[in-house]
């Protein structure tokens, strides 16, 4: 695909304006992209090991995006806004663990649904706190959010603990039990789709509503394109900021609870270091890192890719160490469409 | 909260205008921006607010649009005291302000850039609401349908940033009728659009005025102005001094007021050269897709303008002359030798300075000192004794410049961002100035330069093809042209179509020229 422009002079006039109408096409709809890579790795692995057309194994995969969709659905949210966001899995760490430990010695009863909306307000409050620090201090985000990583990171390490345990508390054991439908794969183990998926579904409809059928969700693209017009029309950029960075703690707070219900225990040091995985799935489905851009759709499709390569190639007997290149090479891929995509759709 | 939208009639609001504004004042740190600005903006009618940059323009429509508050003073809409509200209040009010940058969301699509005021004035500015996306479509499409743009969904939907210049231009506007705006104002609207594009936009302007809507223009541009119409407010030093009927105000009388001195009419090129041995000779010059066999010459000492709509081929000819597009075929001639066209350093090498258009995004670093920008294209010629920049050497051509240009500027160790327009074109200007080239290509050199400024401009022009250089201008202000050049040559689908004597020759022959009817 990068080589269109040395192919152009022998293509005839026809050829070239469906060649030009694609690439306009593609830059309204960049969830192609991600659905594109998803399909050609399907079929191909698919090719090597027939196994893989398993309901099992799609069960799988989605059992496997849901934490890693919540983040980035925040992430999506935080881009959009024109800002960037590292701190989301030192947030769900944070409250994972600082939450059970506290369920388990303080109200082992409590109920499954106070547990997610307690998680889900210190997931904000944590939030909040970088998008104050972002829009009042005019700190660059990144910046501040690799701040309070490290420092929410430290503080779980030092002063809440760092042992892992087992004995979470029984609503969050039989929640994450809880399947909607099971199948039973290939070597008779049964593979079921927890009821948790649903929150994921859940999370991402109203995600989806919210950034096309809102005045906020307008108002974080308006901000992520121009901070400075947005601001001279009226819209309340400090508060959109503000807002953003508190959406993606929420989202964190509840997958880091479903993150300790899926493994039936809770650790610390857990999650640490995937960032840079989830921001790369939104980017892949077509969000830019400049801001302004990017589709609840196409993140998803891109957590779904990530997931396909990172945690169902091992199946077919691929060496994770090729899917790590796998995975960078589809990134490099990702940036160098998106950028042909711009400047070819522009002229 | 605010009724605005429907006043109801009450003994204050029918006898006061739609805006008013007292003594308004207004300080930044040590500075007196606004000194007591006092004016009445009745619906219907146009206004031009004229001054020199730096006058304080910029801050009185910031502060009418809600973007700035003043220091004291009042604003008054519909009799009602609006004053340090904020820009969603201004809009409810119905004050709609397009600004240079047109103050649109480049990501977002034609139907939100003009729809979501609307209902984000509804909500006074709250955003935790539903958005009704019918009704957003609904407005975008009758105030699409007013300036004359399309309407089918596929318009709608298209991203602001993949729509030509002209077009954005339209869809700003569209977005003050959609708000029934009873005031819209406008920073410079015409700055980058060639003759034709002007021409609709003020048609659809009318339309607005027309439906009962003030417009209130900041321009430089005096003869649009009196083509338009209305009522000329000319600003100086902060402070609102001249009021007039800008259809019969002359340039002489504008002038005089904007600036406080009187400024020279007519041309400014007086004498004719002597036969100069040539300069540049240009033949058979051809780029695929821009312009064709360009044929031209300038001897030395001499002005030549070259004008054209923007897809005449002129900017790129400009451009190629500069070494930053290379021609395919063709041959150019500078002083004898053959110039290499290639790259714009070897251009800069054998004599050939190009002022750019685009001042800020091609031409200035706007965060370096106005020393380091006047100094860059000589740094060679500074060096000491090892190599290194001298910087006594250097602060004394900052300064020569400075001097010889007549750049206000307090400290050359300033940011050329803390200039207004006119002393920052100068800076460019003058650094290449600094470098002595035998031939300079100006490209817009006035755009967005208010008179004073302008009139400094010419007369450096001129003073050094007095001395000897060769200047080419590329420009489409016309008057610019016939002021400044010796010939002009006009350009049309790539071609030169027609080369004028500028002596004697007038506006109207030339525009018709241009646009060729």
């Amino acid at each position: 695909m990068i080589t269109i422009e040395s192919s152009h002079n022998n293509l005839d006039g026809v050829a070239q304006k469906v060649l030009r109408n694609f690439w306009v096409w593609s830059a309204h709809h960049p969830a192609i992209f991600p659905l594109f890579l998803i399909v050609v790795t399907c079929l191909s692995v698919g090719a090597i090991n027939a196994d893989f057309w398993q309901l099992s194994n799609l069960f799988d995969i989605l059992r496997a995006s849901v934490v890693r969709g919540l983040f980035a659905l925040g992430v999506l949210v935080v881009l959009a806004s024109g800002g960037l966001d590292v701190s989301f899995t030192a947030i769900a760490a944070f409250v994972m663990y600082t939450l059970t430990l506290f369920v388990v010695n303080v109200v082992p009863d409590l109920g499954i649904v106070p547990i997610f909306g307690i998680a889900g307000i210190m997931g904000a409050g944590l939030g909040a706190l970088n998008g104050l620090l972002v829009s009042y201090l005019r700190a660059p985000a990144l910046i501040v959010t690799i701040g309070t990583q490290y420092m929410l990171r430290g503080f779980l390490l030092t002063f809440i603990g760092t042992a892992l345990f087992m004995n979470i508390p029984s609503a969050m054991d039989a929640f994450g039990r809880l399947n909607i439908i099971t199948a039973t794969a290939a070597r008779g183990s049964e593979i079921g789709l927890p009821v948790y998926f649903l929150i994921l579904i859940l999370a991402a409809t109203v995600t989806w509503w919210m950034l096309k059928h809102t005045l906020i969700g307008r108002a974080i693209f308006a901000v992520g394109g121009k901070p400075d017009v947005a601001e001279r029309l009226g819209y309340r950029v400090k508060s959109v900021r503000v807002f953003v960075f508190a959406y993606a703690g929420l989202l964190a707070g509840v997958a880091g609870v479903i993150h300790v219900t899926a493994n039936r225990l809770a650790n610390p040091f857990d999650l640490a270091g995937t960032e840079l995985a989830v921001i790369a799935a939104v980017v892949l489905g077509g969000a830019r890192i400049t801001g302004g851009m990017g589709s609840v759709v196409g993140t998803m499709l891109g957590v779904v890719l990530i997931t396909l390569v990172s945690n169902v190639l091992i199946l077919v007997g691929i060496p994770s160490a090729w899917q790590t290149a796998i995975l960078g090479a589809f990134i490099l891929f990702a940036g160098l469409f998106f950028s042909q995509l711009d400047r070819l759709a522009m002229r | 909260m605010l009724d605005s939208e429907h006043p109801q009639g009450t003994q204050a609001a029918t006898a006061s205008p739609f805006l008013e504004t007292r003594s308004l004042h207004k300080h930044y740190g040590g500075v007196h921006a606004l000194k007591g600005v006092s004016l009445r903006i009745e619906r219907g009618r146009f206004y031009h607010l004229l001054g020199e940059n730096g006058c304080g323009k910029s801050t009185l429509i910031k502060i009418i649009s809600g973007a700035q508050s003043s220091s004291a003073g009042q604003v008054l809409i519909q009799g009602r005291d609006m004053t340090g509200l904020g820009p969603i209040a201004a809009l409810g009010a119905g004050i709609e302000t397009v600004y240079q940058d047109l103050s649109l969301l480049p990501n977002l699509s034609v139907a939100e850039n003009i729809g979501l005021s609307e209902q984000l004035v509804e909500w006074s500015g709250k955003l935790f609401h539903r958005l009704d996306l019918s009704r957003l479509r609904d407005s975008a499409c009758r105030a699409l349908e007013v300036v004359g743009l399309p309407t089918e969904r596929a318009f709608l939907s298209r991203q602001v940033e993949t729509l030509p210049l002209a077009s954005r231009q339209l869809v700003a506007i569209a977005r003050a009728v959609a708000s029934e705006a009873g005031l819209v104002i406008m920073d410079e609207p015409t700055t980058s659009l060639t003759r034709r594009e002007v021409d609709n936009l003020i048609r659809v302007i009318r339309r607005l005025q027309s439906e009962g809507a003030a417009v209130l223009f900041v321009t430089h541009k005096l003869d649009e102005a009196r083509d338009i119409g209305g009522v000329g407010l000319v600003m100086r030093d902060g402070e609102l001094v001249h009021e007039c009927d800008v259809s019969k105000a002359t340039n002489a009388e504008i002038g005089y007021w904007m600036t406080g001195r009187e400024l020279q009419q007519g041309r400014y090129r007086d004498m004719q050269p002597e036969k100069l041995p040539p300069l540049l000779e240009v033949k058979g010059l051809s780029l695929k897709k821009a312009y064709e066999e360009i044929d031209l010459s300038i001897a030395q000492g001499e002005i030549l303008g070259v004008t054209g709509l923007a897809d005449s081929g002129r900017n790129e000819l400009a451009m190629t002359l500069a070494g930053l597009a290379p021609a395919k075929t063709g041959s150019v001639v500078l002083g004898g030798n053959a110039l290499d066209l290639s790259a714009p350093d070897r251009v800069i090498r054998e004599g050939v300075a190009y002022v750019p258009e685009d001042r800020l995004a091609e031409g200035l670093f706007l965060e370096k000192t106005i020393s380091e920008n006047i100094t860059m294209s000589i740094l060679d010629r500074l060096r000491s004794g090892f190599g290194l920049v001298s910087r006594s050497r250097a602060r004394q051509a900052a300064q020569n410049t400075l001097e010889d240009l007549q750049i206000v500027a307090e400290d050359i160790h300033a940011p050329v961002s803390s200039l207004s327009g006119g002393n920052q074109q100068r800076v460019l200007i003058g650094r290449w100035l600094a470098a002595e080239p035998r031939l300079l290509i100006l490209h817009g050199p006035t755009v967005g330069v208010d008179v004073g400024s302008k009139e400094i401009i010419f007369r450096i022009i001129q003073s050094q093809a007095d001395k000897g250089m060769g200047v080419l201008i590329v420009s489409d202000d016309l008057p610019e042209l016939l002021q400044n050049c010796d010939k002009i040559l006009v350009m049309r689908n790539g071609r030169i179509y027609q080369t004028y004597e500028a002596e004697g020759l007038d506006e109207h022959t030339l525009y018709s020229a241009v646009v060729g009817d």
